[in-house]
């Protein structure tokens, strides 16, 4: 085989790019346009260094792990709570029974989904003392339908709402988060691209075949996931939750391999059930999340016990960031797949 | 159609146009950057680009309609910071990859091995090329860029970036038959032992 192609397949990549982290980007990139010099707030240093002291001890027990053979971490160190993982292996077995609608030829699986994340902005103190810069904070919600058609290889559709400022924090933050809206313009999107790839961009979704590459044995998936995130997040346990919320929010998961995640996670130590009854977009269900104590954030899914289905995940910040009060869902996405006959 | 040139003169104007390039090319920048060095210090080198990119916007050369090249180039830049985490990727590849392959049939097994083999003879390979014949080559299989292309990123002549690739090319398919090579040899002595 051709160097090169062996060198394209080279497996060293995370099949998606988290929507937080593009959002997060984008925030910055925009606070600096309209007030450069002024820096993003101390706690991103803060969190940066916290990461890469957690991603050095991470390669360092990985590297541990390889050379004294141990390979798997899934199973020995602990697992879910009683009551999380009486729920997520419950919603296996419902998930398992589920048949995926088909998709026939020429038509789209339709994946909605809305999405609340959060926007930080520096602003000016007009105070007149010299550093004596604030930050504003507020959430935003975008409303995306993704077209995938039957023939993954064919022309995908992607409408995205745009960003439209929902909740405020303190006073300023009204005013700030609706002035960016307005200097933005308009930023409803409508995006076409064979294969996904939108933007000129490889697809972040996951494909078919990555999709099926994942085991169906949980404990096989979870050490696939523990080792496909090697160095990534704040722990090994709290990043392996994360990607599973990812992945299934993606719309894309078959069945089987929906059911397969949920067990994994009940695998997961730390894993709880985080409320009852949790609301997320209107919709009811039963939360099993995991608090990161490095950084104070949990990571939740919302699942229907009645249907196994997922209804959504969410962050939710355990601390203070900035104007934002502790207990505060930072961001969130809910999803709905549906079969329909076109696109737009 | 707007093109990146398009969008940038715009961006002089109207500084906040600029966020539409961020939009067209951030995922690629980031995908790019955690291939090569992870997850925390791709968040860093997304950001960094694209705000060095915006300060550094009248540099751009307008002869090109395309960003990318330029945007790699501040990208590679910045990366070269993370070049001890990209190492230790690449050895934790190496020694790593493919334990977690489970399967119960035979003949998959035997493809696993072989693509476990290979992944850990090209990272290990990599991971030994000089680090400008690595950018180059990775420019031209990861980012997707053209000969010309990662010319302007890196700022060598088209001739340097042929004789990188070349190199590059060369060292990766040594490792890639050497590893051949072994299996052959492997197989031929299991075929004399059952014969």
């Amino acid at each position: 085989m051709d160097e090169l192609k062996l060198l394209r397949e080279l497996r060293i990549e995370h099949p998606t790019v988290k929507e937080s982290v593009i959002n997060d980007g984008r925030a910055q990139l925009l606070q600096h346009i309209v007030s450069p010099g002024i820096k993003k707030n101390k706690r991103r240093s803060k969190t940066a260094l916290r990461v890469s002291l957690m991603a050095a001890a991470t390669f360092g027990l990985v590297t541990v792990l390889v050379g004294t053979n141990v390979v798997g971490l899934a199973g020995w160190r602990g697992a879910a709570s009683a009551q999380a993982a009486e729920v997520l292996n419950n919603a296996a077995a419902l998930t398992i029974k589920t048949v995926d609608p088909r998709v026939g030829p020429g038509q789209y699986l339709k994946v909605e989904s809305t999405n609340l994340s959060l926007s930080t902005y520096g602003v000016q103190d007009t105070s007149g003392i010299v550093g004596s810069n604030d930050h504003v904070e507020w959430t935003d919600t975008e409303k995306r339908s993704l077209y995938v058609p039957a023939n993954r290889d064919q022309e995908w559709v992607w409408e995205r709402s745009g960003r439209v400022p929902t909740t405020f924090f303190g006073d300023k933050s009204k005013e700030v988060a609706y002035q960016q809206a307005k200097e933005q313009g308009e930023s409803a999107q409508y995006l076409s691209a064979v294969n996904g790839a939108f933007y000129d961009s490889p697809s972040t979704f996951p494909s078919t075949k990555e999709l099926a590459a994942y085991p169906r044995d949980p404990r096989m998936l979870l050490n696939k996931i523990y080792l496909e995130n090697i160095g990534s997040g704040q722990s090994i346990d709290g990043q392996a939750l994360v990607f599973i919320a990812d992945l299934l929010r993606t719309g894309l998961v078959p069945a089987d391999l929906r059911s397969a995640l949920y067990k994994a996670a009940a695998m997961i130590p730390g894993v709880v059930v985080t409320e009852n009854q949790a609301t997320l977009d209107d919709q009811q269900g039963i939360s099993i999340g995991r608090v990161e104590t490095v950084s104070n954030f949990r990571q939740d899914i919302i699942i229907d016990p009645e249907t196994g289905q997922l209804i959504g995940e969410r962050q939710v910040t355990l601390e203070p960031l900035g104007s934002v009060p502790a207990g505060s869902t930072i961001g969130w996405t809910t999803i709905r797949t549906t079969v329909v006959d076109s696109a737009p | 159609m707007t093109n990146d040139s398009d969008i940038i003169r715009r961006s002089r104007e109207r500084p906040a146009a600029f966020a539409e390039l961020y939009d067209k090319y951030a995922r690629m920048i980031y995908r790019y950057a955690f291939r090569r060095a992870g997850e925390s210090a791709a968040e860093d080198v997304m950001a960094g680009t694209f705000l060095a990119a915006f300060e550094g916007r009248d540099s751009f050369d307008h002869a090109w309609d395309d960003a990318r090249p330029w945007l790699f180039g501040i990208a590679t830049n910045l990366l070269r910071r993370h070049h001890r985490t990209e190492a230790k990727i690449l050895k934790i590849i190496a020694k790593s990859s493919g334990r977690d392959a489970y399967t119960d049939s035979t003949e998959q097994i035997a493809e696993q091995l072989d693509a476990i083999a290979t992944t850990s003879a090209l990272a290990l390979a990599l991971c030994k090329l000089s680090p400008v014949d690595r950018e180059c080559i990775l420019l031209y299989a990861w980012a997707d860029l053209t000969y010309e292309g990662i010319a302007q990123a890196t700022n060598v002549p088209v001739g340097t970036v042929r004789s990188r690739m070349n190199r590059a090319r060369r060292k990766l398919k040594d490792a890639a038959a050497a590893l051949r090579n072994n299996t052959e040899e492997a197989d031929h002595g299991r075929t004399q032992v059952t014969a």
